[in-house]
């Protein structure tokens, strides 16, 4: 950047991309999708404990002003459904955290007649997160992981930068 | 009021109604025939003498294999049963009885008993509905219909109450696999969630296994084989 040291201090320079990923990385406001017990420890994550307002992550009720869905806990046949709904109701960008076994790949019930193998099959996943359920700091860290996902992409992509990556 | 008491009394009551009257483990369990269902409930519910104002559960019973186990735990060792080691048990049927039952857990509040009565359904898997005796019955009928099909006969509206919509099936009858006849998935083109027949095999993940202190009284073939 040519401009450094020119401007006063009180500005920092930057390209939008960085700016982009750190406003979207920075408030991460997660669709309330608590299906079984894992939703308790999102509950707890969310908590006073562990604090996720610290990172601007803010719990909404409503898929218009989410972004990210946080799917904790058992997905059933008969919820599979609304979760999609729920889903294409989310506002672009939108990312999906998988949390716990059974919505990674059914878990438990993989064996079971009513309980989708996986939520993936109903709704594209950006992060696995493992556990049984999950605990308070794995959803953290599934979330931190999230955040680097995001900081890796480019909003703005220049054409010449994206046909070299591709030859 | 003792459970003995409980049990002379209801045999004095009602006689020849019970098909049998059993007291095991301090709790009394008394069968019905689905005629008579009505009747003796009505009885229970209302006379002051039994008095069982609430009913706890309606659950429906599929004993088509009932005392058969796919495991042996006759071994008690060091290190624990013998889970899941033998599975040389013969299948041997011993339940001459209907397939399926529905059967209600009463309680008396003002004497502070419990009772427990079973009703066989027939070939027609017909039981009267209670609904009429205790309200509370509405929902445990639909769910004992959604997951066995015991049709309850003068039910107002018996749906199903727990599995999927269109559900097709009985999934606690013991002919159900475990892993149900359809699996779902998202399909980006019709831009629905569909339902496929199911990709996976079943497994058997916890063995089914009968310990000797719930068996059946009679002798087992694996133990007649012993002697």
């Amino acid at each position: 950047m040519g401009i450094e040291g020119k401007l006063n201090e009180g500005f920092i320079t930057t390209n939008v991309d960085n700016l982009v990923n750190w406003a979207r990385t920075g408030s991460m406001w997660p669709m309330t999708f608590g299906l079984a017990c894992c939703a308790v420890e999102m509950m707890q994550a969310g908590a006073p404990r562990y604090d996720l307002d610290r990172f601007g992550i803010i719990f909404r009720p409503s898929p218009r002003q989410s972004d990210l869905m946080i799917v904790a806990g058992t997905l059933t046949n008969k919820m599979a459904p609304a979760l999609r709904r729920v889903y294409d109701q989310m506002a672009e960008p939108r990312w999906v955290l998988s949390m716990g076994s059974c919505a990674n790949g059914g878990g438990y019930y993989h064996y079971s007649y009513s309980v989708v193998r996986g939520c993936d099959r109903v709704v594209p996943v950006d992060v696995y997160i493992p556990g049984c359920p999950p605990t308070a700091e794995a959803l953290l860290y599934g979330i931190f992981q999230l955040q680097h996902k995001i900081r890796r992409t480019n909003t703005i992509a220049r054409k010449k930068d994206v046909e070299e990556a591709i030859s | 009021m003792m459970p003995q008491q409980l049990l002379e009394l209801l045999q004095s009551r009602f006689g020849d109604k019970l098909q049998s009257s059993v007291l095991a483990l301090d709790e009394v369990t008394i069968e019905v025939s689905t005629d008579d269902l009505i009747e003796v409930c009505t009885a229970l519910q209302s006379e002051a003498e039994l008095d069982f104002s609430q009913l706890i559960d309606l659950c429906g019973v599929d004993y088509s294999t009932y005392g058969l186990s796919e495991w042996a735990t006759e071994d008690a060792t060091s290190e624990g049963f013998s889970r899941g080691l033998d599975k040389t048990l013969p299948l041997q049927k011993k339940w001459d009885k209907p397939r399926f039952a529905s059967v209600i857990h009463l309680l008396s509040l003002e004497h502070n008993t419990r009772l427990r009565v079973r009703t066989f359904a027939g070939e027609d898997l017909i039981i009267p509905s209670l609904i009429e005796v205790w309200n509370c019955a509405n929902w445990y009928e639909r769910e004992s219909f959604d997951l066995f099909g015991i049709l309850y006969e003068g039910h107002t509206d018996l749906r199903r109450i727990l599995t999927d919509y269109g559900f097709v099936g009985h999934p606690f009858r013991k002919d159900f696999p475990m892993i149900g006849n359809v699996e779902m998935r998202y399909d980006a083109t019709e831009k629905a969630c569909i339902y496929e027949p199911v990709s996976i095999e079943q497994r058997v993940n916890i063995p089914r296994v009968i310990r000797n202190d719930s068996r059946p009284t009679e002798p087992t073939a694996n133990e007649v084989e012993k002697d």
